[in-house]
């Protein structure tokens, strides 16, 4: 029963007696609703919308501006807070709880999918210290903004229900849109934010559609009875909705052949913000495809898997033509949406059997990238400090005599997207490629497997440029000293190594006991 | 029902495609915003016409609410977009004194910024 359904119930009811107020069945509804439940599922938002609330209180009053960046740590941690009581503390067994009606869910995966939200948020932000030259005196709203995406990505990865879902993705959707034209006196700034925000109001539009007709042939938005309703997610009409509400999500998780405004978009957004949508978005979405896999019919699950090796193809082999290192990151990160979208084939093809493992497969590999992705994007942000462009592959030429710290670390970033064992990237693609084939998808996982050591060619371009070719005369970029920036490089090497050779710290049957 | 539900999806699939030829052909922004208000609002129908397909299914004096909230819903977020979409076209022509979508042409391929 949706919550729409218990509230027109209890104004029929009032109706029914006179249209008199009944304070007692007022009451009753409220506690039905709002449950203990319920404030845990919500506590990590309620978080951050706090902090949000706070923020821009601090805007209005010049002595508390420097207190900004207490109260956006003081946010996520609260929020990080929330999110580990609900991996921790609900139990796995029996029927999976929902709240508010049914609209949203509490289980240990959507704790855990928050974690890692905020730890994207959390690896953007610190590189984003120091960032804006120009902006400076805007970033009060660029801190608000930034607090604003992981509560539409949790709402994300919680929702039951499609409305929830729709009001998640706008969340997440359109403070990322103002991010990605955040530098407004560049060109490729607002190129990038308005690329951005054409095609991603095309595919909300797409989804939106797709919903409706779902809705019309089916009689439900909310996804446990879209699980019960049968045959009728068999009529064709259910299915032409089904395809566009995928095409959308694949859109926004940048698979092939949705993937065309990737390259442009991470390329002109300010580098810490295409650190927050190459991770947050991406794991936001495959949450939610997850959750949704049932909707795609097993018959359609080979097609999915040929557009994960598709993917993954045009993302490996447009990041071989790159010599711009964003743009390759970029490239490369279609190639791990590819990658990604093994699991939500394996859970399609299994008919649900394999969800769990598939989610598991996902949060890690997810868990995994947003240290990688974030750390390596944390490294190119600090490069390019003095606000230009340092970031071609030539331009990294002897990086590894200037700085041997920051040479190493990029390596480390480089190897892990390239998933080379002790690195938390190898466990990311170990766990999903096993996914794909308990499955019985072995050809398509051989394929993903080979594409994946292709990637390693420009991965490894970028670490012999670094350390054993020699800048070109005049070409050493200046250097600026970023604490933020080298602390946030540091914690998330930290973190790649720690998941590479800790697997039983975050997986395994541990993950979810 | 006096209007059949057929009628109605037919109706609002063919603004649906109106908008999205529209979103393909057209290089003005302003257009081109025009054309997702248009998908949007062929979606709104679609929730709603299921909203009374539905209803009527579920047989007398039923209602079905949960279509007619969605609208609201993306009747908000359309404002939403349309604010952010259109500061998004200021802040393009305060750059180019255009608003036209050839104009988009800084990050390609081979570009080095």
């Amino acid at each position: 029963m949706s919550l729409i359904t218990i509230v027109q119930e209890s104004a029929l009811q009032t109706t029914a007696q006179g249209g008199a107020f009944d304070p007692e069945s007022t009451q009753q509804l409220f506690a039905n609703t709002f449950t203990g439940d319920a404030a845990r599922a919500l506590a990590p938002m309620v978080s951050l919308t706090v902090g949000i609330l706070v923020l821009l209180v601090c805007e209005l009053f010049e002595g508390l501006k420097k207190i900004r960046p207490a109260v956006f740590l003081g946010a996520i941690l609260a929020s990080a807070w929330g999110c580990w009581g609900l991996w921790q503390h609900t139990p796995e067994i029996g029927a999976p709880v929902r709240v508010l009606g049914g609209t949203l869910l509490v289980s240990q995966q959507v704790g855990v999918w928050g974690m890692v939200f905020l730890a994207a948020t959390l690896v953007a932000w610190m590189q984003a210290r120091k960032y804006y030259r120009q902006e400076a005196p805007f970033l009060g709203e660029h801190d608000v903004l930034m607090l604003t995406a992981p509560i539409g990505m949790m709402m994300m990865a919680g929702a039951q229900d499609l409305i929830t879902f729709f009001i998640g993705l706008e969340l997440l959707s359109i403070p990322l849109y103002c991010l990605a034209a955040f530098r407004r006196v560049r060109n490729d700034s607002v190129e990038a934010g308005l690329k951005y925000f054409v095609l991603g109001a095309f595919g909300v539009a797409m989804f939106l559609y797709g919903a409706g007709l779902l809705y019309t042939a089916t009689g439900t938005m909310s996804l446990p009875e879209l699980r019960q309703v049968g045959e009728a997610l068999e009529s064709p009409l259910a299915r032409t909705g089904i395809a566009l509400m995928l095409g959308s999500l694949f859109f926004k998780a940048s698979i092939f052949p949705f993937h065309l405004w990737v390259p442009d978009v991470y390329q002109g957004s300010p580098t810490p913000v295409t650190s927050l949508m190459a991770t947050g978005t991406k794991a936001a979405a495959f949450a939610f495809l997850l959750e949704a896999a049932f909707l795609v019919p097993v018959s359609a699950a080979t097609l999915i898997g040929v557009l994960a090796v598709l993917t993954l193809a045009v993302g490996n082999f447009g990041a071989l033509m790159q010599k711009d290192l964003k743009r390759m990151l970029a490239w490369s990160g279609i190639a791990h949406a590819g990658t990604l979208l093994f699991t939500v084939a394996a859970s399609a093809a299994s008919d649900g059997l394999l969800s769990a493992e598939a989610t598991q497969a996902a949060v890690l590999y997810m868990a995994a990238y947003v240290f990688t992705a974030g750390g390596a994007f944390a490294l190119l942000s600090w490069l390019e400090a003095d606000g230009e462009h340092h970031t071609t592959i030539d331009g990294l030429r002897g990086l590894g005599q200037r700085r041997p710290g920051m040479a190493a670390g990029m390596t480390l970033f480089l190897l892990s997207l390239g998933g080379i064992p002790a690195t938390g990237g190898f466990i990311g693609k170990f766990f999903v490629f096993g996914a794909a084939v308990q499955a019985d998808m072995i050809a398509l996982s051989i394929a993903g497997i080979l594409l994946s050591v292709v990637a390693l060619g420009y991965y490894l371009r970028v670490v012999i440029a670094m350390w054993m070719q020699p800048a070109k005369d005049g070409q050493a970029p200046p250097m600026a000293e970023r604490p933020w920036a080298a602390a946030c490089v540091g914690f998330c090497a930290a973190m790649v190594v720690a998941i590479g050779v800790l697997p039983g710290f975050l997986s395994g049957s541990t993950l979810f006991p | 029902m006096s209007v059949p539900t057929e009628h109605l999806l037919i109706l609002s699939a063919i603004l649906f495609s109106i908008g999205v030829a529209g979103f393909f052909i057209r290089r003005n922004l302003i257009v081109v915003l025009m054309c997702i208000e248009l998908m949007l609002n062929a979606a709104n129908l679609a929730f709603v016409a299921g909203s009374r397909h539905n209803a009527f299914l579920a047989g007398q004096d039923q209602t079905d609410l949960e279509g007619p909230i969605m609208v609201t819903f993306v009747i908000v977020v359309a404002a939403v977009e349309a604010a952010v979409g259109l500061a998004l076209v200021i802040a393009l022509y305060r750059r180019k004194q255009s608003v036209d979508l050839r104009e988009l042409t800084e990050l390609e391929d081979g570009s080095h910024a």
